[in-house]
């Protein structure tokens, strides 16, 4: 009688309770998702600070002017790039929100002349920001505003060519539904497991488990599989709100796949660690305390709100070992970028994988003693 | 081991520590095949350490705990599939029918498929709920819940029927029902029937042999009559009286050559083998110190009785030593002050 028999018995009955209780789990399901995006689609972040690589290969009086006239609102700080490659990789790589190209010739054409911003639309705010800016300086760039340049000439300003780093539109809404989802999931997976267990040792369920002769390990592995299915019940509550809220998937049919494989691994892992929560948390006040304790600020600094790279830096080296970070980056590559990025997939589930491992291990280590659960 | 054993359960020389605190000490217990055992003592004694022990749920310090000839600590899932359950809280799923319930636990006792349908029929009539066996178990009455949770602890047809306090809660109508239930069980299935109660009554009418622990050992141990024979077969005598004048009724006792027993409203005594003269003596007596009481009673020796005798106390007003327990359990376990 293997370990794998016992876990579908248990695991069997807890889907038995949900389908039981049906009405209040699509109920739980959507108002967090519900309560975010009104939150979060009222209220789109102005930020500050917004990092930007600017190429200049005009090199002229009127460029520089152009450039310290961009910097000066504090919206965007601004790094020279050598070249446009070395520009496009930095955005690529997520540490500039956007590339300002200030071409060969700009100071001479003054009247008709053009700058080409590429953006990060995976990161609408920034983008928009440096969009803004961009455009405003523009507008009102003419040739007064160039010192020692050639003789007055009419202030026709600036034209800006935008570019979006990526296939899909900027889409605010994808932004925003990219980080709930993984919110709502790692939210239902502390719900759906370590919360059952809890109650069932209140209750006096895990003593009469335990007085049969399955293996005991079965039981964490039940609550562990159950939270994931709660986990990818809510993400995709949430989702399906998201989408008629506005958000879209740019990977298309294939997206729908690789989100429920991010999804899947963050219930794991967050199943697994509110087991090991719950093993050891007595009260059920106790444990609602402590999972939100986790849950909210990991959401936080996963990005799920915020793009991570606007946290000030000393926030910065949490949310890179913050499983969500990860998560969140492989929600959004997947919702905006529309290909398939694979490397972000990669590292996300590896991370993800590596964190559930570590989690399951600790529950496990927990329960061996089960004394301690009657 | 010794398969052809006599005895269901051997309980040698257990001994359970929480820290410094002793809940078993020394406890050497046989329960022979086909009986009917009453485990009593009050709250904290011990009892629940010791079922805990005997259900594998908790591991001993010392001593050993055979079940059916099986070592729980070297073979606990084989010991385990010996065992029935009934808890203290009446676990059944109310989220699930009847009918999943029993498949739960069938599953869990590892029942093979086709057999589980059988099982499961055989558990329903048992329980006299196959009327409602696709209903969900949160609808049914106490005394539905509890025999629904006995039915289920006999699915996979074990040895030893194991009851922790099975009917705590239940009115007097659902208490007879599962008496007749465990007499049933008992006598058809051939089941034995270990149970911890807090009615003594209850162990009186049902139990073939009873054992009294207090303070983590076992005081008394025979069938029900031959421990009212430790007390006297008198008649016991009974005075109640204010709270204040208890004290004064227990010195008349004395001088009556009794030996009381006070309570918290109440002196008692055996009667010996003139009792009626000595109610007679004791009224004259209380009335010439001029101590005012309540009422005056005598009734038949009964398993109350005989536990006020040996423990010292009554059995439902004791929590002192229970909170020691749970303090040393808590303390073990670092979770002292959660509450």
């Amino acid at each position: 009688m293997s370990i794998i028999e016992d876990t579908f018995t248990l695991f069997t009955r807890e889907m038995l309770i949900f389908k039981k209780n049906i009405g209040t789990n699509i109920a739980r399901g959507l108002i967090f998702p519900l309560v975010f995006i009104i939150l979060l689609g009222a209220f789109g972040s102005s930020p500050k600070n917004v990092p930007v690589a600017l190429v200049n290969y005009d090199n002229s009086a009127a460029s520089l002017s152009f450039i310290n006239m961009l910097q000066s609102g504090g919206s965007i700080v601004v790094t020279s790039a050598t070249t446009q490659a070395q520009a496009m990789s930095e955005l690529g790589s997520g540490q500039v929100a956007a590339v300002v190209v200030i071409p060969a010739g700009f100071s001479h054409t003054l009247g008709s002349a053009s700058v080409y911003t590429y953006l990060d639309n995976s990161q609408p705010q920034s983008a928009g920001v440096v969009s803004g800016v961009v455009q405003n300086v523009a507008s009102h760039f003419n040739a007064q505003s160039v010192s020692g340049s050639q003789a007055a000439a009419p202030a026709s300003g600036v034209s800006v060519v935008s570019n979006y780093a990526y296939g899909a539109g900027s889409n605010y809404e994808s932004f925003v539904v990219g980080g709930i989802i993984i919110m709502v999931a790692a939210f239902g997976a502390m719900f759906g497991s370590g919360f059952t267990v809890i109650s069932d040792r209140q209750l006096g369920n895990l003593k009469t488990f335990l007085t049969t002769p399955i293996n005991k390990y079965s039981i964490l592995l039940s609550k562990i599989a159950y939270g994931t299915v709660q986990s990818a019940f809510s993400a995709y509550i949430g989702l399906t709100i998201g989408l008629l809220y506005g958000a879209t998937i740019a990977a298309g049919l294939l997206g729908f796949i690789e989100l429920l494989w991010i999804i899947l691994l963050v219930g794991l892992g967050f199943g697994a660690l509110s087991v090991a929560m719950a093993t050891r948390a007595k009260q059920l006040q106790t444990y609602a305390l402590i999972s939100q304790t986790i849950t909210m600020p990991l959401a936080f600094l996963g990005g799920a709100f915020v793009p991570v790279t606007l946290l000030p830096a000393f926030l910065r080296p949490l949310a890179a070992v913050n499983p969500l970070t990860y998560a969140v980056n492989a929600t959004r590559d997947i919702m905006i970028k529309g290909y398939l990025p694979i490397g972000t997939l990669v590292l996300a589930s590896a991370i993800l994988l590596v964190f559930a491992g570590v989690m399951v291990a600790l529950a496990v280590f927990f329960f061996r003693d089960t004394s301690k659960q009657i | 081991m010794n398969m052809a054993s006599a005895n269901i359960i051997e309980i040698k020389n257990l001994v359970k520590k929480f820290g410094d605190f002793t809940a078993v000490g020394d406890i050497t217990l046989d329960i022979k095949k086909g009986e009917i055992f009453g485990l009593l003592g009050p709250n904290g004694a011990g009892k629940s350490t010791t079922i805990n022990i005997l259900l594998g749920l908790l591991p001993a310090t010392s001593g050993s705990v055979f079940v059916n000839g099986i070592d729980m600590k070297k073979n606990p899932d084989k010991a385990k599939q010996e065992i029935g359950v009934v808890t203290q809280e009446t676990v059944v799923e109310p989220e699930l029918t009847a009918t999943q319930n029993l498949m739960l636990f069938g599953r869990l006792h590892h029942i093979p498929v086709s057999e589980l349908q059988k099982s499961i029929k055989f558990a329903l009539d048992l329980s006299g709920l196959t009327g409602f066996k696709d209903a969900f178990a949160g609808t049914f009455s106490g005394g539905m819940k509890r025999r629904l949770e006995t039915a289920k602890a006999l699915m996979h047809a074990p040895q030893l029927l194991l009851l922790d306090e099975p009917t705590t809660g239940l009115d007097i109508q659902n208490r007879t029902q599962i008496w007749n239930l465990l007499r049933e069980i008992n006598k058809k299935q051939n089941v034995t029937i270990l149970m911890t109660t807090q009615y003594l009554e209850e162990a009186d009418q049902l139990c073939n042999r009873i054992g009294i622990i207090d303070h983590g050992k076992l005081i008394a141990l025979g069938t029900p009559a031959e421990l009212k024979r430790k007390i006297g077969m008198s008649s016991m005598i009974e005075v109640a009286a204010e709270k204040d004048n208890l004290a004064k009724v227990a010195a008349v006792f004395k001088k009556a050559g009794l030996d009381p027993q006070v309570l918290t409203n109440k002196v008692v005594a055996p009667g010996g083998s003139n009792a009626v003269d000595k109610v007679q003596k004791l009224m004259r007596a209380l009335a010439a110190a001029k101590i005012s009481i309540q009422s005056v009673s005598m009734h038949e020796p009964t398993i109350d009785d005989v536990f006020l005798k040996l423990t010292g106390s009554s059995v439902r007003d004791q929590t002192g030593s229970a909170d020691m327990e749970k303090a040393a359990t808590a303390a073990l376990m670092g979770r002292g002050g959660s509450r």
